[in-house]
């Protein structure tokens, strides 16, 4: 069908641009990676004494660390988007709007994983925990974190791009509604680091790929309703 | 099947919505109702064994509980007729649903550590529902906060948009929580809490109590959406003055 065709070329360059962008600059990924380093860092200073309460508590400072460079990956693609307002042209090319939001998402997710990626060995060094024995599991509840974080993050990036107040808004908005997707990733990985295998971890999963279907068909039925002027 | 007899009270109470006008009628029927819910909470119902005077405050919390999910029920049903009709009226029913229900789950935050303190021996225990609360009170806010810093065009449609995606969340939140709670330690009770079973005058001071606590917030609904219509009125003028005066 030559609509679908459309659409996926229309998500594809829209991904490019952004990609392109990104890797040119390298803006939103450094800020976000070295985010998520103080995080860990920092935490380290406070809780890292102890050095089996760290191991217990280093999936949910991984977590906190990924949330904190989300938002702020996030602001920063808004910045971006905002101060060149090049939203009107790109949503006057295209057919169906919500290309607009998979691309973005899409984009979103890619930064996010290539954090996880950097960050994964350093966890690995401070909290001492071999993440090589899990890795296959792990990067399963890793990728349906990230889907879920970025889906509901871009919404939320799109809606408060030109509220006054945007660097409190969107936190405020992001953070509260992936409770679900925060609890059930922290304990997931947990279980996963504690040795546990996949089949014990299933509710976990449910409860992520649930998260990441209803918000993923919430978005698409409201995208035309954020969009619009 | 408490989901369900949930669910059937919300549909059952929602048409009172379409009341849109506080007659005197209604003022009188609130006093009313809410004499008699006090009389029954303090008078009527039995004390409780176990937990003494202190249960008695469990009637404000559950009920406030009930109105709040019923206030963001309604906030979830105005933001998508808000978005199918663009009806302004749909949209003031939103915000002062919203505004309403942040008021009612600061009560039930601050209602369950006083009720938690004596039986539980600590003000928080993180139990699923309260934890939910605090959760829901948190994005509410930032639905009101929303409301006030948009730009004023999106303003309406992005707060439902907030107002959809916050109470699809609800499931998704209790379920996460719940799980989360089984792994948290349970509080020691200094006194024997929960129920030794609800006795009969109990139930029927709960039911009094909620339906007090209904009828509470359908008034203030109304007073508050017509507030709102006011204020929308005003703007509209003010626009036509600035056009005849700089016309």
């Amino acid at each position: 069908m030559s609509g679908s065709k459309l659409f996926i070329q229309q998500v594809l360059a829209l991904l490019a641009k952004d990609l392109k962008t990104e890797w040119r600059t390298r803006e939103i990924f450094t800020s976000m990676f070295v985010f998520a380093v103080l995080v860990l860092v920092v935490f380290n200073f406070a809780i890292g004494a102890d050095t089996e309460l760290i191991r217990q508590v280093a999936s949910g400072v991984m977590w906190v660390a990924l949330l904190f460079a989300t938002v702020l990956g996030l602001q920063r693609a808004g910045q971006m988007e905002s101060e060149e307002d090049s939203l009107q042209g790109v949503l006057l090319a295209l057919h169906d709007r919500s290309a607009l939001f998979i691309a973005k998402m899409i984009a979103q997710m890619l930064y996010l994983l290539v954090v996880v990626v950097c960050i994964l060995p350093l966890c690995g060094i401070w909290f001492r925990i071999d993440f090589l024995v899990c890795i296959g599991a792990l990067w399963i509840v890793f990728a349906l974190g990230m889907l879920g974080l970025s889906i509901v993050g871009t919404l939320f990036a799109m809606i408060t791009l030109h509220t006054r107040a945007r660097e409190v808004m969107l936190p405020m908005l992001f953070l509260p509604v992936s409770v679900p997707l925060t609890i059930a990733a922290v304990y997931a990985t947990a279980q996963l680091i504690a040795g546990k295998s996949l089949g014990d971890i299933t509710d976990y999963l449910t409860l992520m790929v649930i998260f990441d279907i209803v918000f993923f068909v919430l978005t698409l039925i409201v995208f035309d309703y954020v969009v619009e002027d | 099947m408490r989901v369900l007899g949930t669910i059937l009270i919300f549909f059952m109470a929602f048409p009172l919505l379409f009341i849109r006008r506080n007659s005197i009628f209604q003022k009188i029927i609130i006093y009313i109702t809410m004499t008699v819910a006090i009389f029954f909470v303090f008078i009527y119902a039995p004390t409780e064994k176990m937990q003494g005077i202190v249960q008695k405050i469990f009637y404000f919390h559950v009920s406030s509980a009930v109105t709040m999910f019923f206030a963001f029920f309604v906030v979830f049903v105005a933001s998508i007729m808000y978005l199918w009709k663009s009806s302004d009226w749909w949209d003031a029913v939103a915000l002062s649903a919203a505004e309403i229900g942040v008021v009612f789950c600061t009560l039930v935050l601050i209602t369950g550590p006083i009720w938690a303190r004596p039986i539980w021996g600590t003000w928080w225990s993180w139990d699923p529902v309260l934890t939910l609360s605090l959760v829901l009170w948190l994005i509410y806010v930032a639905y009101l906060m929303l409301r006030i810093d948009a730009h004023d065009l999106q303003r309406a449609r992005f707060a439902a948009i907030l107002g959809i995606v916050g109470f699809v969340d609800v499931p998704l939140i209790l379920w996460s929580v719940e799980k989360w709670r089984t792994l948290h330690p349970k509080p020691v009770l200094i006194q024997e809490g929960g129920t030794t079973g609800l006795t009969s005058a109990m139930v029927l001071t709960f039911v009094v109590c909620l339906a007090a606590f209904t009828l509470l917030f359908f008034y203030l609904l109304r007073e508050r959406v017509s507030i709102v219509q006011s204020q929308h009125a005003i703007e509209v003028l003010r626009h036509e003055i600035d056009e005849i005066l700089s016309g």
